[in-house]
């Protein structure tokens, strides 16, 4: 379990003086689906870096699992990032030079573990691949890049995925296909996952949104459908 | 935004120095060169003009052949009547300057190993160019005067004693003076004063001078003179002004130290060439990498040409950088080469640094043409960048059309180069052209080799980086890849560090072949017993040494060999004459090819045997008659008597007796003594005999058994390479340069893919590994490309020498020595690039387009 308090993140100083986060307190429990709504300049991105140990807060405290993560060093950062924690990004960010599996497999290898072979093959299922295991980035869409991606975020099973735009890159039939395994990450294997967006489609498919403004939380709650996650949006216009 | 934008234009700034630098290292070792060899050939003329100070006309012999040992004939005392006789003579003295060797009370030699040491004789007060800057002039018997720098470096003071030797044996005196000449170092050279009677009576030339000084009559002029004496004096004497024997003598330097100049130019160009490649290979990636800088100029309307301008404009900058701090490099350069060749015993002359005109032209120019030339192509390439790729990412991949024009320039250079390299092993014309062919066809084979590389990066990145893998394999595996991900841009980075590495594997293979064949002769042809020779290996011992050792208990008799150079009459070619004692067989083996030991037991004084390479070259047969003439003008006819086999050249061309030697060639010295043993005698104590003898009497010679011989042989050898493997230093630093130049931008491109890397756990650690190993892999694909290119040419270049006695030898460990080197020079060079990469902020890295 993730828990914020008291984040403040202030950059700059004097005049050019930008609050990014204004004191955000809250908490995300296991095995829930979480998106994080707002804005350009919210502070959704600055929060998210905050919660993943990517960046450092003015003010406050993360604690992951019940440990501060806000003040360790790169090591422990490391060890936590291999641990605990699984990224999905909006380029997917595949190395060029591996295989669909290999780059599935690559946070266990960088870890120096042995992959469990039953594990790396039922995700493979499960994200569609199991004919292109030997194909490079270059030779998949965009979909199946990013469907390699959150498989690479799951293999470790970590404590908490964060998503950053996931499907800011995609066309509206593979970013539903990243959000349907996104949502059965959660519900099947019964991980918990963070996912910031700007795109009402992708938060419908949370269990929660939480809505930020000008660095402060303006709505927390279950995200219902599209069309209210607009209809929200609007009221917070 | 901003941030990283002031980053970015800080690593370029960083990387138009490291581009820079490229440049800047080959223009300083070809500005250091000039400037080393011009300041050294300007010490020589101060020296010369300083030590003519006063004089008008001077008188030396005629040498006619140029002697490699310095011996220089000399003229009869009996001249300098005729010359006093000479109206408009104010003063005239004859003198003495002969190579000598010095030496302290406890017998260890003054002055760096190679350099002269000159005994002369005091002059009349009107002559003497010499200044006292301490004590007094010799005035007698067991007196005599030191220069002051080799005196302070010997820790020797007045009243101290000096130990001469000439070609007697060794004198001690009593040091009464301290002398200095002008303002110019002599480098490790140095001279001492005596009396004129000693230094006659030292030299072995009682009634002879090597000069006469003459002073001239106010309002006589040098030419007047030097015309008036002309006249009372035979054609062998030369008379010359002042001015000109100082010219002759700096021209004389000039020729034989411009080999020094040519070799180090050479290694100045190699490391100039090997910075092109660098230069070529940043201005390829970073043109690559501003492709969408160059759309958006494109689409705000800038011309094809505005855009080549401001890359060749970048390039300018480069070059100017280059030039500039080069040269001033240059200098340090200068001090640092003067300092590699004190230390390998080569103390040259040298006066406040001189920057000739010429340096600074030469220095701009390689800077700008290299620059130039090198950034062309990726400029041109920059101008094809159509607008749109403002829009999206546009990587215009090299057409297949490209790709085989290419591959057959490749093909067509290497043979074109090959051909080249042949026709320059095969003989015709000069050393020079032959050289420069050899030199120009390697290359043109090395520019194929890398023109052809990027086809052989993956399988060689694959075979380098395999082993790695085994050790980290992820790491392993990524920096395989990764250098295999771009073969055009590791295929360049690689074939700077193949040039260098290439010309480190042909020095070290063809120097062990020498060694090894130098061996093999020693041990074939030596029929055991001792050696005395100089300590310096090359110039003769005082002919006393040898009477001196047949005396010894055990010793049954010596033989010896004189050497001379001598000018073939009619095709005017050098010729080298060795003068053999008839029993030299005792000591070592003469491979005949036609006639016998009973030849050179009886030759007559006008015979000679010769090598079966010089009667080849010259059609002649057991019969025939050739003449010689000596540098004392001697004309010798010699009928050949017999002939043998030449093995490196160890006997020469001709040999003839020590009568002939003594009598045309003035030549009175040994070269070598062959010391036989009794049957039965102990050689250890034998040679403890001598060697304590050599010590006492002739410091300058050393008694070598067998084993030494080779040893002295081998070191030799070494110390030129070991001269030549620092000089080829530089060009392996400048192509570790070019390896972390590469991979710099290498990590700039993939700043986003490190980020994620890092987000998913990588650690510092594995991020600079993975970036090492890449560097690794790089720096041994050049080893492994320039290992192969060394070898085959070693063994190309040793075919025609093979008759000669030229044998191979592969100094396996010493290969596989180079290979494990260029891995750690690889990880010496990612440590910038390694570092820089950990360090990188994950956040900022992910955000990084």
């Amino acid at each position: 379990m993730v828990v914020a308090e008291g984040l403040t993140k202030v950059y700059g100083s004097g005049e050019a003086e930008v609050v990014a986060l204004d004191g955000v307190s809250t908490a995300f429990e296991r095995d829930r689906f979480t998106a994080i709504m707002g804005p350009s300049g919210s502070g959704k991105s600055t929060l998210m870096h905050i919660l993943a140990g990517l960046d450092t807060p003015s003010a406050g405290t993360v604690t992951l699992d019940g440990v501060d993560i806000t003040h360790l060093d790169d090591g422990e950062l490391t060890k936590l990032r291999r641990d605990k924690l699984g990224f999905v990004f909006q380029f997917f960010n595949l190395l060029p030079v591996l295989t669909a599996e290999e780059n599935l497999v690559l946070p266990l290898s960088i870890a120096g573990r042995k992959p469990d072979q039953e594990w790396v093959d039922q995700l493979i299922r499960t994200v569609g691949l199991e004919d292109r295991r030997t194909h490079r980035p270059a030779e998949l869409s965009g979909g199946q890049q990013q469907r390699v991606a959150v498989a690479r975020a799951l293999v470790s099973k970590p404590a908490v995925v964060f998503a950053d735009e996931p499907t800011g890159n995609l066309d509206s039939k593979a970013s539903a296909d990243v959000l349907d395994l996104l949502r059965r990450a959660v519900d099947e294997f019964r991980q918990t996952v963070v996912m910031v967006t700007h795109d009402p489609v992708a938060a419908a498919h949370a269990d929660r949104l939480i809505t930020l403004r000008d660095g402060k939380i303006v709505q927390d709650g279950a995200p219902g459908g599209a069309d209210d996650v607009i209809e929200l949006l609007k009221q917070l216009d | 935004m901003t941030r990283l934008s002031i980053k970015s234009i800080w690593a370029r700034k960083v990387r138009a120095f490291a581009t820079s630098l490229a440049v800047i290292l080959g223009v300083a070792f070809i500005a250091g060169s000039y400037v080393l060899t011009d300041t050294i050939f300007a010490a020589f003329d101060e020296i010369f003009s300083e030590s003519l100070q006063g004089t008008s006309v001077v008188i030396t012999a005629q040498n006619p052949v140029k002697q490699e040992s310095g011996e220089v004939p000399t003229i009869p005392a009996s001249y300098l009547a005729k010359v006093n006789g000479v109206k408009g003579v104010k003063e005239a003295a004859g003198a003495i300057f002969t190579p000598g060797g010095f030496f302290n009370e406890e017998n260890k030699a003054i002055g760096t190993k190679f350099a002269p040491k000159f005994i002369s004789s005091t002059l009349p007060k009107g002559l003497e160019s010499l200044t006292y800057v301490d004590g007094r002039r010799p005035r007698g018997p067991g007196e005599a005067s030191l220069d002051k720098a080799a005196a302070e470096s010997a820790g020797l003071g007045i009243g101290d004693t000096l130990k001469i030797i000439g070609a007697g044996k060794v004198e001690p005196f009593k040091l009464v003076g301290l002398t200095q000449l002008g303002h110019a170092s002599f480098g490790g050279a140095s001279i001492a004063q005596v009396t004129l009677p000693v230094a006659q009576q030292l030299t072995h030339k009682r009634g002879q001078f090597d000069q006469i000084s003459v002073a001239a009559d106010e309002g006589v002029s040098e030419q007047t003179l030097k015309r008036r004496i002309e006249k009372v004096l035979p054609l062998s004497a030369r008379v010359e002004t002042a001015t000109e024997k100082a010219n002759r003598s700096s021209e004389e330097i000039k020729e034989n130290l411009g080999f020094l100049q040519t070799i180090l130019l050479v290694f100045g160009y190699v490391a100039v060439l090997v910075g092109a490649f660098i230069i070529f290979n940043t201005f390829s990636i970073t043109v690559a990498q501003r492709i969408s800088e160059f759309g958006v100029l494109r689409t705000l309307g800038a011309s094809r040409r505005q855009i080549l301008g401001s890359v060749l404009l970048e390039a300018g900058v480069i070059g100017l950088i280059g030039a500039i701090v080069g040269l001033a490099g240059g200098y340090v350069v200068a001090v640092g080469l003067r300092a590699l060749f004190a230390a390998i015993g080569a103390d040259l002359p040298t006066t406040s640094p001189v920057l000739e005109a010429r340096t600074v032209v030469v220095a701009f120019l390689v800077a700008f043409i290299v620059t130039a030339l090198s950034a062309l192509i990726p400029a041109v390439r920059s101008t094809r960048v159509p607008p749109i790729a403002a829009l999206h990412a546009f990587r215009p991949a090299p057409s297949r059309r490209r790709r085989i024009v290419l591959r057959v320039l490749a093909g067509l250079l290497a043979v074109v180069g090959i051909a080249f390299v042949v026709a320059g092993l095969a003989g015709g014309g000069g050393i020079g052209t032959r050289a420069a062919r050899i030199g120009g066809g390697g290359l043109a084979v090395v520019v194929a080799v890398s023109l052809f590389s990027p086809v052989l990066v993956r399988p060689l990145a694959d075979l380098a980086g395999r082993p790695l893998e085994w050790v980290r394999r992820l790491t392993g595996r990524l920096a395989r890849e990764n250098a295999k991900r771009n073969p055009g841009r590791t295929a360049t980075t690689a074939a700077a560090l193949m040039i260098a590495l290439a010309l480190v594997t042909f020095i070290t293979v063809f120097a062990s072949g020498l060694k090894a064949s130098v061996a093999k002769v020693i041990d074939e042809n030596f029929a055991g017993g001792l050696v005395i020779e100089n300590s310096d290996g090359f110039s003769p011992i005082p002919a006393g040494a040898a009477l001196a050792a047949a005396k010894v208990p055990g010793v049954k008799s010596v033989a010896s060999i004189r050497t001379a150079e001598a000018k073939l009459v009619g095709p005017g070619s050098t010729v080298k004459v060795n003068g053999p004692t008839p029993n030299i067989e005792e000591g070592v083996d003469i491979e005949w090819v036609k006639g016998g030991p009973e030849k050179l037991r009886h030759l007559r004084d006008d015979e000679a045997i010769v090598s079966d390479d010089f009667a080849n070259e010259h059609n002649l047969e057991v019969g025939d008659s050739f003449e010689l003439l000596s540098q004392s003008e001697v004309h010798s006819k010699l009928r050949v008597a017999g002939e043998f086999e030449s093995k490196l050249g160890v006997f020469g061309d001709v040999l003839v007796t020590q009568a002939v030697m003594a009598d045309a060639f003035r030549q009175t010295k040994d070269t070598t003594d062959f010391v036989i043993l009794e049957p039965g005698a102990n050689a250890e104590k034998v040679q403890a005999v001598l060697t304590l003898g050599a010590e006492r009497s002739f410091p300058t010679a050393e008694v070598l058994n067998q084993g030494e011989l080779r040893e002295e042989r081998e070191k030799q050898i070494d110390s030129v390479v070991s001269l030549f493997y620092v000089l080829l230093g530089l060009a392996v630093f400048i192509s570790l340069v070019g390896v972390t130049n590469t991979l710099g931008l290498s990590i700039y491109e993939r700043t986003r893919e490190l980020g994620m890397l890092r987000a998913i756990g990588m650690s510092r650690r594995q991020v600079r590994t993975m970036i090492r190993y890449e560097a690794v892999i790089t720096a041994l694909i050049g080893a492994i490309l320039g290992l192969v290119i060394g070898v085959v040419f070693a063994a190309l270049i040793a075919q025609p020498l093979k008759q000669e006695g030229f044998t191979l030898s592969y100094p396996v460990g010493t290969l596989i020595g180079i290979l494990v080197l260029a891995g750690l020079l690889g990880v010496l060079a990612a440590i910038i690039p390694a570092r820089r990469a950990s360090r990188l902020d994950v956040l900022e890295s992910l955000q990084y387009e």
